[in-house]
């Protein structure tokens, strides 16, 4: 299920405080977010088929599915390695079949591909990429 | 008794090699020289030099800012050198070791390593060099660097401002309080710009964190070079 948060004055809100986060310190080193874009978010809920982490940036995959049940693959990507681990993430805590919601920003040239603000998972726990300062 | 005397002599050139390093910690230690060791990150990312626009652009340099654009031709999605100034905007922790003749500051981001000479000029004729050669020297409380032989390839900050193989940077680093570092970056580049201009980065001591393996060419979606 994919929701577009544009219209709603409360996601409007929190997708204003996602920009705040995702404007800190944390954002990507590598390319500084240049292909997304950074003033709308977005959610994508769906079963994880990947977790690379890895540099420059960490990417999860999900398969996210449309009204009619056809899977989507999505791509999020995440800060490095480093910043991410000193943000509370680690190698495994993403697998292939986790149910979970991400918060992100699209890439500009619509493609199926975020920039993670924060994952759900499925219990209830939220991580964001970020370190706190 | 001969070979005693090679011995003692051995031993004095020995210490008297290690002298100046002993001295240089000690007084390190004790405070006569400053003291920037440790781990930094930035307060604050600044993918722009000029947020509101106003860089003092010479017709050069608006001509090759022309050219930039972040999404397909920054130096850094190749994975190439950050480089000086750049490497200290860099959202990614630095740590800063001290030597008495040399500061080095290690980049978790791009693993770049960046070496301050404190006890030599720049060499003539340098070749021109992503990071440039840097040579420093302590003003009271300050660090005070000087960066110049530069090749003209890398990025100001994220959004392309250029700079030229004549740029000068100078930069002036000290800690306002124990957790808090300064770094006011001066760039003078009289082919770029119409004028000097220094902008400021501030950096927070991150007891506890180390730099990590950060391999930029890993599983980089980025990169363009040669397409």
């Amino acid at each position: 299920m994919r929701n577009n948060m544009r219209n709603n004055p409360l996601t409007l809100t929190l997708a204003a405080v996602l920009l705040l986060i995702s404007v800190g310190v944390s954002a990507s080193a590598h390319h500084a977010t240049a292909s997304f874009d950074m003033t709308k978010s977005m959610t994508v809920k769906g079963t994880v088929t990947g977790f690379d982490w890895t540099n420059p940036h960490v990417y999860i995959y999900v398969d996210v599915k449309d009204e009619k049940g056809a899977a989507e693959k999505w791509s999020v990507e995440m800060a490095s390695t480093g910043m991410l681990a000193r943000a509370g993430w680690r190698r495994d805590t993403v697998k292939a079949g986790d149910e979970i919601t991400i918060f992100g920003n699209r890439a500009k040239d619509g493609r199926p591909f975020l920039h993670l603000s924060k994952v759900v998972f499925a219990n209830g726990q939220e991580l964001a990429q970020n370190a706190q300062n | 008794m001969r070979n005693h005397l090679i011995f003692s002599a051995a031993a004095a050139v020995a210490m008297f090699a290690l002298l100046p390093a002993a001295r240089g910690q000690d007084a390190a230690h004790q405070g006569s020289v400053p003291d920037l060791s440790g781990v930094w990150q930035v307060t604050k990312y600044q993918p722009r030099m000029f947020p509101n626009g106003g860089a003092p652009l010479a017709p050069w340099g608006e001509a090759k800012f022309k050219t930039a654009n972040a999404e397909t031709n920054d130096p850094n999605l190749g994975c190439l050198p950050t480089g000086v100034p750049r490497l200290m905007f860099v959202p990614l922790p630095l740590e800063i070791v001290q030597t008495p003749t040399r500061v080095v500051i290690i980049h978790e981001g791009v693993q770049a390593l960046r070496e301050i000479y404190l006890n030599r000029q720049h060499p003539k004729d340098l070749d021109p060099t992503y990071s440039g050669d840097s040579v420093g020297k302590w003003e009271g409380d300050t660090l005070v660097l000087d960066t110049i032989g530069f090749n003209d390839k890398t990025w100001l900050d994220a959004v392309g401002l250029p700079h030229s193989d004549a740029t000068h940077v100078i930069e002036r680093i000290r800690r306002t309080d124990h957790d808090t570092l300064v770094d006011d970056v001066t760039i003078d580049d009289s082919k770029a710009y119409t004028k000097p201009f220094t902008i400021q980065q501030v950096y927070k001591l991150k007891p506890g964190w180390e730099i990590q393996e950060y391999v930029c060419e890993e599983n980089n979606k980025y990169t363009y070079q040669g397409k």
